[in-house]
Parts: C-alpha cells; structure tokens; sequence
C-alpha cells in the first residue's frame, strides 16, 4: 500500500515514463499543447539502453508485415525523417540501402521483399544486378540486390538527446535516476511511485522498452513478456568507412546457416558489422562474447572483404525487447492499446526495430488516443527547432578562425582523434538535461569515439567535469549510478 | 591568416623532438619551431617518473622528468622558439602545416617538418575483449598519467592484462600506493618486458606472472567487478575449460603502443606495416621530400637515450637537407632476417653513417646479428640472449656501404 | 640453498645461479663479469631498490611533484619511507633535485624532487 501522505508529490497532465527514442519523441509532441508534460527516467541520461545501441537505420519499410502497425508507422517515419533531422539538427544521410542476394533463391527472397514494401507503400524500390552493386558499393560482393532509395542513417543518441532536448525546451521536465516501482488507479489518473518521490498524473504512457512488461504490470496488465534479445557489433575505424557508402546487408540464407550480417556506415563514418541475435536472460545484459564477435568478422567478410580484425575499434551491444520467445521466432507488431480498464493508461510493448524510424509517427499515435478523450490546445510558443552542438572540424577554415576569436576554447583540440575542441566538450557538459557522466558528454561531443578510444582525451574531459560541476573525482561516473571512474586522489588534501 | 614560413618545424616536443631541435642549433640552424600540444614540454617522460633513463647519455639513473629537463633546458637557454598549448590539426605533403591554439589558427609552410609525435595505446576495442562495459577498465598509460599528473586514484585491487615495461611499471606503483595487483597476464609464453622490471616490479611485491594467458571477459555493470582468465594455446587462441575468475575493481591493459602517425598519413607519408611508423631512409626522411621521423613516431622505443641519439641522427640529416636538398640517389631497401620483426630505416643511400635499428621477433639465445651487403660483412654482433623488449643497433661507418647494393641484416644462430 | 636470479646490472641480463648458506654466498655461477657476482651477493643478503612516487604540493601550477631516492635502500624498507613520503607536503615552487626529506627512515638516502612545480 502507497503512503499517501509521501512528500514532494507532482502533478502533471502527462507522465512518460521511459526517455528512450520513443518516449523522448513523444515528449517533443505533447510540447506542442498546452499541457504538464514529465518524463521519468530510471538512469542518469536519457537513451541509455536499446534507443542508443542499435544500427542507426532509418528503415525505409519493406521488411516489416503489409497491413502491420510497424510497416505503418516505419514508412511513415522514414518519409517525414529529412524534416524532424533538419528541425532538430542532428545528422542524417538519405543514403539508400542495398539488401544483396547470390542465387536465384536469394533472387526470389528480394522479390518478395519488394512486393511486401510495395503494399506497404514504400517508393522507389527496385531489383538491380551486380553492375548497379559495383556502381554504388564496389567493395560489397553480390548478384543482385534490392535497392531502397529511401532508408537513411542517422545518429541514434542524438536524436534522442534533440528530442529530449527539445521537449525540456518548450516546457517538458525530465526527472532522471527517478526509477518508477509502483502505479496506483486514482480518482483522476495515476499515483506513480518512483525511487525519488510519488508524481500524480491524468495520463501515464508506459514507453520503459526493456521493462514496459513489468511497468504494465504495475496496472495489472500482464498479457505481456519482454524476451531480452542481444545483438552484438563490430565497429570498424573511419579509413575503412569510405568503402561502404550506404548500408549492406545480405539476403538471410537458411541454406548457409548464416545470419545475415548487417554492414552499416554510420554519419560518423564508420561502419558497424552486427547485429547478431540471441536470447539472453538479463534485460541488459551488454556483455559482449567472444564466438559472436568471431561469427561478425567471418560472416560480414562474406559480403565485405576488405573487414578484417585489425579495423575494429570497439565493440558493444544492444537488446532487442522482443515479444516473441526464441522458440516463437520472428516479430511481433508493436502492441499500442488504451483499455477500458486502464483508463488513460497508453501502454506500449515490444517496440524493437523499427522504432527508431517510427518514433514520431508512435508519438503522434499516441496523442491522436489522448485526444479522443480531451480538447488538446495547441501551445503558442512550441518552437521545433533545436541547435545542436556546432562541430568545429566541419567549418571552413575562415569561421574556424573566427570561432576561436570570439571563443578561444574552440583552439584547444581535446579528441585529437575526431577533432573535437575544448569549446565542444564544455557545450557538451552543459548539456540542457543536466546529464553529467562520461559517457553522456562522449556521446553528445563524439570525443572519446575515434580509434585511440580516449587514450588522450579521456583525461582532459574528466578534468572539465570536474571543473565545471565541482565534483570530487568519486563522484566522476561513467554511465550508470555507482561506475565510479575514480576512487579518490592519490595523495588527498 | 597569413602563411608563415618558416625553416624547421617539429611537431612534437617530447625526447625526440626536443633532441632534434638543440643538435639543429648546434648545426647553425636559426629557424626552427616547435609544436608541442601539452601545455609543458617533454612529452610522455612527464610522466614516467620512474628511473632507468639516461644510464648510457648521462650515466645516471634518471626519472623521466629529469631526463626530459636535461633537453628543456638547453631548448631554452638556446632560445629555440617554442609554441605550446597548440594542436596541428593537418600536415600536407607540401609541408603546409595548419595548428589551432586559443590564440588562434595557424598556417605554416616548412622547408623541413620533423615528426615527433610519438605514439598512442592499442585499446581494448582494438583487441575485442569480450563482456561489459564498466568504469575501471584503464590502458597503463592513462592510469599512469591519472596517478602521477593528476593525482587521482584510479582503482584499489588490479589485475594486468600484459607484460609490457608500461604495464610492469604500473604494477609497480600500484602497489606502492597501497593498490593490490592480484597478478599480470600475458599473451605470449614469455613477458614482454626488460627482465629488470619483471625483477623490481613483479617479484619484489610477489605479484605473479602468468605466461600464455590472457583475460577473456570483462564483468560488471557499473564498476569492473572481476575479469576471466584463460591459458592460451600456441596460436593464441584461449583453450576451453581453463578459464578462472578473478575479482578485481581495475583492469590494466598494457597491450602495445601505436606509432602515432594521423597526420603522417594526410600527408601521404607511407608506413611500413611492420612499424606502423613511416618508411625511412638513414636520413630519417619519409616517402615525401623534407619531412622527416624519428622517436616513437617513428617505431616504439625501449630507451629513450636512443631516441635522442636517432633524433640527433636525424637532425644531420636535416642541416644538410636545408643547405642544399641531396640529388636523388637510389635508395636501396634493407632485407629484413625473417626471425626480425622490422629494421629501422627501411631504405639505405649509403650517403652517410648508418645505424640500423631492429628487433628480433621472439627471444633467441646466441645469435649472430650481421649486416651483409653482396658477400661483404660489415659488421656483426654476438648476443646471449636477444629479446623483442630490447633494440639492438649496429653501425656500419659510410666508407664502407656501397651505394645502390641493397642490404640485408641476417640472423645466424650458432 | 639455492636460488636463480636474472642480474639487472647490464642489458646481458646473465641468469646467475647462487648457493648460500644463511649469510655466507658459496658460489654464483653464470656471471659474464664480477659486477655479477657483486649483485648476487647484494641481492641475496641484502637487496636495494630506489623508488619513485608523488609528493603533494601545495599552491603549485601542479597537485604533485615527482620523486626519488638519491640512491637504493634495503627493499625491505620500502613501505617504510613509503609512509614518509605519503605524509609529506611541500610548498611550492619546488626545484629539481631539492631534497624534500633528509636521510629518509634513516636509510642514508634523500628524497628529491624530479620535476620543477612553479607556483601558481
């Protein structure tokens, strides 16, 4: 039984719980209307689990079931991306994506593809043969492939954080380390219980990803199991990104026992090789394992020659949260309700790929529920748009110059690998969310991310953090609560 | 921004960059600049305060911060223009070198650029150490540079992921810091390191040393928990069902150091793959004309006393180069002995002194190392024991090379 | 008794094989010169270490100032003057070469300063 009584209770008109991709762009929505909008977020930054650690593909729609909420909201997602990107400055790159085949079976396989992403209202998909492959990816081997005009890549992380950003901007409170562990049916809404005080809320949209089975059994739904499913990638240093100008990926050979191994370019210029699939017991079990990382670097050369061991500058993983069981196999379609039972509670499950693309189109789902049930009036001063954090390596030499003129942090070169200035790392630290671990500041400045891995950098941005936060070296984390980076000084005061 | 042209430019102000700039001033050369991006010179000694450095130049056991001193100061009682706090950010094979600092950004065009970058650390992405990502996984080098620059504590109970000096080191002071190294692990069936550091840093604190084992999960999900260990079959590859947990909150890996070479490559100077340093010739001059290597950038070092002897070396070159640029005489490539890793230069023009640098590629006890040119000998010499930690240099004096003959360094074993 | 080291007196790296009885070396066998067999003895009756480590500095342009010992002690000592140098505190400016602690734990040996810390 809740105590009632608790302190620092919170009322809003809409509770999310879970910033992921999905919740954060649902975030960016309900900004448009004059609404007490608030996200609770379980860890330290926004994106921290399946959102961010996924292929960054902005699917075009083909592979997902005709008549499906996934086909649906995909294709209409990846349509309006260039527009979202654009608004909240972050990087895309319609680059076309090329599914290859070898035999007439393969052949037959990317037929059916077309006709699936026909029906499902994807434009420009065509069957081309090995020349059209040489044409556009000369180091990728193939017969002939499905050429999709329309999927794109993009920086997953930092769509997020825009969206995120965004929300916060035009009104939205993002409460992080705020972990819910309890909802409550009441008079007008919701008791939401979290590990930092109980919120209030006419609305509460499960969006908890890994964990929306056990959130929508905080209501009493439990209809639904979440089967974690990891995947595993290679990431392959920029010098062999220039030979995958778009993504790749082979026909699934049944007869070869293959997986099809996904290469992926990324905006940044690397490639990702991945990502494997196998059901794990731990909701984010990350860990990465040896044979699988042998099985990407022996399947992706299948494909693409040029990958060998000495290309990969890291790894890591992401879980799918799958509702189907290993013994099921394939996809579920995306589960979307609002029961009778659960009045205004929108709870959503098993939203694994393609989220990413169909975030926005969920989100506007979502609201389209809510107003069925009451007047949304629109907010005058939502504005869209959202700067992100200027990349100095990417001006022309003379606003270089001025840069540093008018801030000279921007002359102070801190990731010698990508380029990354004093100025952008400081941006990064002041991030709008208050996120302040290593990891949200590497993944919002790309510092850290080249081939020596922080090797130099690593120590000038925890220097600054601890600068600029006034944080003692205990307290420095590097992703999660408790991964203390440091445990004091050698020599305390 | 205008062009400044300029003589000599050194990027890097470390040992070799430091060496090369005072024996330059010593040659008459007036215009040389430094880039150094730290705010200090003397680059990684700054932080290797352990001794070991200077026995055979200065005859005494320095730290690296004294060695790098001794080079400081006669930098500056030369008055040799130095720039610090700045980063080049291009160098082009015209010698167009481009840097940002807070002051602004720079373009400089050089008659001569020396490379003095040194080198980074082979990372544990770079080796695909399988399981999670928690905070407490370090390279030595940065643990180092956290304990010894910035005072910070990285960690309480550690195991070592190779044998490297960097790695022994850090062992080491670990240790005296009241940190408990649990053990040291390494790939290969014998350490990686100068038998004097397994001596002072491993058996003199009892931390054992496991040969032919290797750390093939990490653990944890917020702070590194513990690391699986296996034993490892001749190829390296970890053999099933030997695999044993140990528990530790930091991970250290000294796993190789990587010639530092991003702006050797966007100026199209080729590498030797052996080195993953550039291709040279005696002179220390790469692929492309007037740009120069040596130091760590160049191949990685054990002592820095021979890195200040190559960068002389190198600086001898480069007064001769700005008299007069040398007719281009065939270079002739050196043959490496397969049981040697590389040699250091790779081409040979015979125009000078030679000193050819090399290491074996597995320890060989009583070997002869000579260098042949046809049938002549021009010079061996005996080793006991030769290992892959320590360089081995021979000399041959010009008078007896014999330009356009390519060279061959051969390996007998007796 | 017997026991092998590896001599760390030169690059050779001689392994010397030494027979002793408590504090009486009986022979050491595999030394290239006598320096080897100077170091067995030392080694096995009464092994010397220098040591390197950090000193805290107070109101410098740097937290720490390194240092080491003007030459070795007893390797059974080492913690000891470890203690010593883990209390000590200087002010800066400090010089290389200055001698923050005179004949430490009474070893014979000073601790110097390795690296100059200007003041801030």
């Amino acid at each position: 039984m809740m105590n009632k009584q608790t302190a620092l209770q919170k009322r809003y008109d809409v509770l999310i719980i879970g910033s992921g991709v999905v919740g954060s762009a649902l975030a960016r929505e309900l900004s448009r209307y004059q609404l007490n909008v608030a996200v609770l977020e379980k860890e330290l930054d926004v994106c921290t689990e399946t959102s961010g650690r996924n292929s960054g593909v902005i699917h075009a729609g083909f592979n997902n079931k005709p008549g499906s909420l996934m086909a649906k909201f995909c294709v209409e997602g990846c349509l309006g991306y260039d527009v979202v990107a654009d608004e909240l400055d972050i990087p895309f790159s319609r680059t076309g994506k090329l599914v290859v085949g070898f035999d007439d079976e393969d052949r037959k396989k990317l037929q059916a593809l077309k006709e699936a992403g026909e029906q499902n209202g994807v434009p420009g998909l065509e069957i081309v043969e090995s020349d059209v492959i040489r044409d556009k990816a000369p180091a990728i081997l193939g017969e002939m492939a499905l050429y999709s005009p329309m999927t794109g890549i993009t920086n997953p992380f930092l769509y997020t954080v825009a969206l995120a950003e965004n929300a916060v901007q035009n009104g939205v409170s993002l409460w992080l380390n705020h972990e819910v562990t309890a909802i409550e049916q009441v008079d007008d809404g919701y008791q939401v219980q979290t590990t930092q005080g109980v919120f209030e809320s006419r609305w509460v949209i499960n969006c908890a990803g890994l964990f929306a089975d056990r959130v929508a059994r905080m209501v009493g739904i439990d209809d639904y199991t979440i089967y974690p499913c990891r995947g595993e990638y290679l990431v392959l240093d920029k010098e062999l990104g220039s030979q995958l100008p778009l993504p790749a990926y082979p026909v699934p050979n049944i007869r070869e026992g293959g997986l099809g191994i996904h290469l992926t370019p990324t905006t940044d210029g690397n490639i990702l090789v991945g990502p494997s699939t196998d059901y794990i017991d731990e909701h984010t079990d990350y860990g990465t394992t040896r044979s699988i990382l042998d099985l990407l670097m022996r399947e992706g050369r299948k494909i693409f020659p040029p990958l060998n061991p000495s290309a990969v500058i890291r790894t890591f993983a992401g879980v799918r949260p799958k509702l189907v069981s290993r013994t099921t196999g394939g996809y579920a379609d995306f589960v979307i309700e609002h029961r009778p039972e659960t009045r205004h509670f929108i709870n959503m499950v098993g939203l694994e790929s393609p989220g990413l693309t169909a975030a926005v189109p969920i989100a506007r789902n979502v609201i389209s529920i809510i107003g069925e049930y009451e007047d949304l009036r629109e907010n005058p001063s939502f504005n869209p748009c959202r700067e992100g954090i200027l990349s100095f390596k990417d001006q022309t030499p003379e606003r270089q110059e001025s840069l540093i003129h008018e801030n000279p942090d921007y002359g102070v070169v801190v990731c010698r690998c990508e380029g990354i200035t004093q100025a952008e790392i400081l941006a990064a630290i002041r991030n709008p969310l208050g996120v302040t671990t290593l990891s949200g500041i590497k993944n919002r400045s790309r510092a850290m991310m080249g081939r020596c891995q922080g090797g130099y950098c690593q120590i000038r941005i925890a220097e600054l953090i601890m600068a600029e936060q006034n944080r003692s070296e205990e307290s420095v984390m590097l992703a999660r609560k408790g991964s203390r980076t440091f445990v004091g000084k050698v020599r305390p005061s | 921004m205008t062009t400044q042209n300029r003589s000599v430019i050194i990027i890097g102000g470390g040992p070799a960059g430091l060496a090369a700039a005072a024996a330059l001033r010593q040659q008459g050369v007036e215009d040389i600049l430094i880039l150094e991006r730290e705010h200090d010179l003397g680059g990684i000694l700054r932080q290797c305060i352990h001794d070991g450095f200077g026995l055979t130049r200065f005859k005494e056991a320095l730290s690296g911060p004294e060695y790098a001193a001794r080079f400081v100061d006669t930098v500056q009682q030369a008055g040799i223009e130095v720039m610090t706090d700045i980063t080049v950010t291009e160098l082009h094979a015209d010698r167009t070198v481009v840097a940002t600092a807070r002051s602004g950004r720079y373009v400089f065009k050089a008659q001569a650029v020396i490379l003095a970058m040194g080198c980074r650390e082979r990372t544990r992405g770079a080796i695909q150490i399988p399981g999670s990502r928690p905070a407490g996984v370090y390279t030595a080098g940065i643990a180092q540079a956290y304990m010894n620059l910035k005072n910070i504590m990285i960690g309480r109970s550690a195991v070592i992921l190779g044998s490297g000096d960097i790695g022994l080191i850090m062992a080491r002071r670990l240790t005296l810091e009241g940190a408990s190294v649990k053990g040291v692990f390494e790939i290969q069936p014998y350490p990686s390191g100068l038998p004097r550091n397994i001596t002072q840093c491993l058996d003199d604190y009892d931390i054992p040393l496991f040969l032919s084992h290797t750390v093939t999960a990490i653990h944890g999900t917020k702070r590194l928990t513990g690391v699986t260990v296996s034993q490892v079959d001749s190829s390296f590859r970890p053999i099933p069902d030997t695999e044993k947990e140990w528990t530790c909150d930091t991970l250290i890996l000294s796993v190789g150091l990587i010639p530092e070479n991003e702006l050797s490559k966007m100026a199209g100077v080729l590498l030797d793959p052996r080195t993953k340093g550039p291709r040279v010739d005696e002179h220390y001059q790469t692929s492309v004309a007037g740009i120069f290597a040596a130091g760590n950038v160049l191949h990685v070092h054990d002592l820095v006393d021979f890195v200040s002897l190559e960068a002389e070396r190198l600086a001898e070159s480069v007064g001769d180069y700005l008299k007069q640029a040398p007719a281009d005489e065939e270079a002739v490539p050196v043959e490496a002995d397969p049981e040697l890793a590389y040699t250091v230069p790779q081409l040979v023009r015979a125009d000078r002194d030679l000193t050819v640098s090399c290491r074996v590629r597995r320890p060989l006890n009583r070997v002869r190392i000579s260098i042949w040119q046809n049938d002549q000998k021009h010079v061996t010499r005996r080793f006991r024991r030769a290992i892959p930690a320590e360089m081995i240099h021979l000399t041959v004096p010009k008078e007896k090379l014999v330009p356009g003959e390519p060279l061959k360094v051969v390996v007998e074993h007796e | 008794m017997n026991k092998t080291l590896t001599c760390v007196i030169c690059p050779n790296g001689c392994q010397l094989i030494v027979d002793y009885e408590g504090v009486t070396i009986q022979s050491v066998e595999g030394a290239l010169c006598s320096k080897g067999n100077q170091y067995a003895e030392q080694e096995i009756l009464d092994p010397k270490r220098n040591i390197a480590s950090s000193v805290r500095v107070t109101g410098g342009k740097a937290p720490l100032v390194s240092v080491r010992l003007t030459g070795p002690i007893p390797k059974k000592k080492i913690f000891d003057v470890m203690a010593e140098i883990r209390a000590l505190s200087v002010a800066a400016p400090v010089e290389i070469g200055q001698v923050l602690i005179t004949d430490v734990s009474g070893l014979g040996q000073d601790v110097i300063a390795t690296k100059r810390i200007d003041r801030i």
